[in-house]
């Protein structure tokens, strides 16, 4: 039976079909969300209560997804930058725990005078990222060394580095618990904007936001690394620099995810603790791919992103739903978009018998 | 010297997981497909084989159910990579986020309770021999059918019909389908096969090395096979080597803990990971590439065939 199906690549994709496989993409995904949800007793009334209503038209529920919402955009362009060169960037955890660290050694250590201190904390965090993607670009462009192991690899050590810290040097002397001292002056803590807790890390994300759309959609860069991510060997051939395109983007891709550690230190949580970091990678990869690589479209996407794990938090409390229900809702999405995405490149088509029968 | 015994004697018990999962793996990527998910397999292996063993009030089901565990999250990855032909990394990915989500969704109610393990083989008067009695002869039954499974894969993979089928399709499944091989249905059985032990692997941590069912408790060690599998180069028998190896730097953790060495414990943890990039960067520098399945990662597609 399934030899009288065939199967055609689409040469050309109509942009109208792909956005229709996607938007179908997501709908089969936020059905089977639903089913998921459902199974775990939150009925559809419910669903709609949490994840659309309060979320997108209280007040308290924006402002909540729109805090959430600057981590998640910061990494998600994290991951453009690296998918945008075909680099698998697993490590963005690693790379945002590493960004935490350093943007907390800062504050805690008071390094520089008060007027740079929050330039500084930001700062160290992008250059902790950057170098912390660093190790595996390099071993890739010298080596060959997959980049997909490696990354992962350096997000448990930056993970472990963060706890040696957090039960060592930096364990709260109030407490004695594993976080860091609170950053009590208000020159290591970025500002409320007066909405909610939304703080000025919302500006840096738009801002990095807007740099990327001018780095890959109008600058050369974004030229080179579009040739890149189509074919390595074909944009070398053209004469375009591949290398330093690949260790460009890629160490974007690693500062902007330590940036996103920086932001939450400096933000949200105002001291290192152990929930810096943890799924960012994944919603960073599935913030890029259902953005379609598209910078603008991060900011949207991870809005919603956001909303789910704000609503998240109430099924945590109401229905008593661990944080786990939020990872199998982004893989059913994404597992369904991706599926989906099948129709998009693929023709399918039933055989003609071509041989004539005698 | 008792420190050096106890050590080795506590390596198998931590290279096992490692070697099952590995061992799975070659069986996926010799068949040409990248199975990323295998810390998701893992884990619903772990949580299959914990509720399996909790509600039988045995190990030996648990186990079984650990496989099952393991290959129906591969049977989910197989038919998107096999029949959508969806991108194997991405894929993989999803598979760790669906697998660790469900674990954790599900797994709630087994939190902290003791789960009924494996009990050691008893090889009575060999056990008792000084130094390799403990190191060789006091194990569990599931490391040593794993040192079995390694030997007898080495041997089919390449002794046998259905063993050279495979890695004809995973070398190149063009050749193989115009041999009248079916190479999807070839790569579908591999991956759920594949995933069996990987859910396999995961079920001993599980029921043998902790007796307790934690969230996430596989702690990156699917990941670490990955690694594992392209520093043996897709070989079962290299593969156990490599899997001694982290097993002996997994198993000297605790040890130099116990022992009150003044080294930093987090330190002490990061090495299983440092450790593995540290192989990668060894079997890289080999540039052995050839031993890589030629068609690894790629869907494919009757009407590509050149």
């Amino acid at each position: 039976m399934a030899d009288r199906l065939t199967l055609t690549a689409r040469q050309h994709v109509p942009p109208a079909r792909q956005a229709a496989v996607l938007a179908l993409g997501i709908l089969l995904g936020l059905a089977l969300a639903t089913v998921v949800l459902t199974l775990s007793g939150v009925g559809p009334s419910a669903i709609i209560d949490e994840f659309v209503l309060y979320v997108f038209t209280t007040q308290s529920g924006l402002t909540q997804a729109l805090t959430r919402a600057v981590a998640l955009w910061l990494v998600g362009l994290a991951a453009v930058f690296a998918l945008k060169l075909r680099f698998w960037n697993i490590g963005v955890d690693g790379q945002a725990w590493i960004g935490a660290i350093a943007a907390s050694w800062v504050a805690i250590d008071d390094i520089g005078p008060p007027s740079i201190r929050l330039v500084l904390m930001l700062v160290a965090g992008a250059v902790g990222g950057m170098l912390w993607i660093g190790v595996p670009a390099l071993l890739k462009l010298r080596l060959g060394v997959s980049e997909v192991v490696s990354t992962l690899m350096l997000t448990y050590v930056g993970f472990q580095a963060a706890q040696q810290l957090l039960y060592g040097p930096w364990r709260d002397p109030n407490t004695g618990f594993p976080i860091s001292p609170v950053f009590d002056d208000p020159v290591e803590r970025l500002a409320r904007i007066g909405f909610g807790h939304i703080h000025q890390g919302i500006w840096i994300a738009l801002a990095a936001a807007l740099a990327a759309v001018a780095l890959l959609q109008l600058s050369r860069f974004g030229f080179y690394a579009a040739a890149v991510g189509q074919s390595p060997r074909a944009a070398r051939a053209a004469g375009i620099p591949v290398a330093a395109t690949i260790l460009i983007g890629v160490g974007l891709s690693g500062a902007l995810a330590g940036l996103a550690g920086a932001v939450i230190v400096a933000g949200q949580e105002f001291r290192l603790t152990q929930h810096i970091a943890g799924d960012l990678t994944f919603s960073a990869i599935l913030i890029a791919l259902l953005a379609r690589l598209t910078p603008l479209a991060v900011l949207p996407v991870g809005l919603v992103i956001a909303g789910i794990y704000v609503s998240g938090d109430a099924l945590k409390a109401f229905y008593q739903l661990p944080l786990a229900v939020i990872q199998v809702l982004e893989a059913v999405i994404l597992l369904s978009v991706v599926i989906l995405d099948f129709f998009a490149r693929y023709q399918l088509r039933l055989a003609r018998p071509t041989v004539a029968r005698s | 010297m008792e420190f050096v015994v106890n050590w080795l004697a506590a390596t198998p018990g931590h290279a096992t997981p490692l070697l099952l999962a590995a061992l799975g793996l070659i069986i996926n990527e010799r068949a040409g497909v990248l199975n990323l998910g295998s810390e998701g397999m893992m884990l619903c292996g772990a949580f299959a084989g914990a509720a399996a063993a909790l509600a039988t009030g045995s190990p030996w089901p648990g186990l079984a159910a650990a496989m099952a565990g393991g290959a129906a999250l591969a049977a989910i990855f197989a038919v998107a990579v096999v029949v959508f032909r969806t991108e194997q990394v991405v894929t993989g990915l999803i598979m760790v986020a669906l697998g660790a989500g469900l674990t954790g969704l599900l797994g709630r109610d087994l939190t902290n309770q003791t789960l009924p393990g494996l009990r050691r083989l008893d090889l009575g008067p060999l056990s008792e021999i000084p130094v390799i009695g403990p190191i060789l002869f006091r194990q569990d039954p599931a490391a040593y059918l794993a040192v079995a499974l390694a030997i007898g894969l080495s041997v089919w993979l390449v002794r046998s019909r259905a063993g050279l089928r495979l890695c004809a399709v995973g070398e190149d499944p063009a050749a193989a389908d115009a041999l009248g091989l079916n190479v999807q249905r070839q790569r579908m059985l591999a991956v759920i096969a594949g995933g069996a032990l990987c859910g396999l692997g995961g079920g001993y941590l599980a029921l043998v090395s902790s007796q307790v069912w934690v969230e996430g408790m596989t702690q990156g060690r699917g990941w670490i096979a990955v690694g594992l599998v392209i520093f043996a180069r897709w070989r079962p028998l290299l593969a156990l080597a490599g899997a001694l190896l982290f097993g002996a730097i997994e198993a000297m953790i605790p040890r130099v803990q116990a022992v009150g060495a003044a080294v930093p414990v987090y330190l002490m943890t990061m090495l299983p990971y440092l450790a593995t990039l540290a192989v990668l960067v060894l079997a890289a520098l080999r540039r052995r590439r050839d031993d890589e399945p030629a068609a690894l990662g790629q869907p494919y597609l009757r009407q590509d065939r050149h």
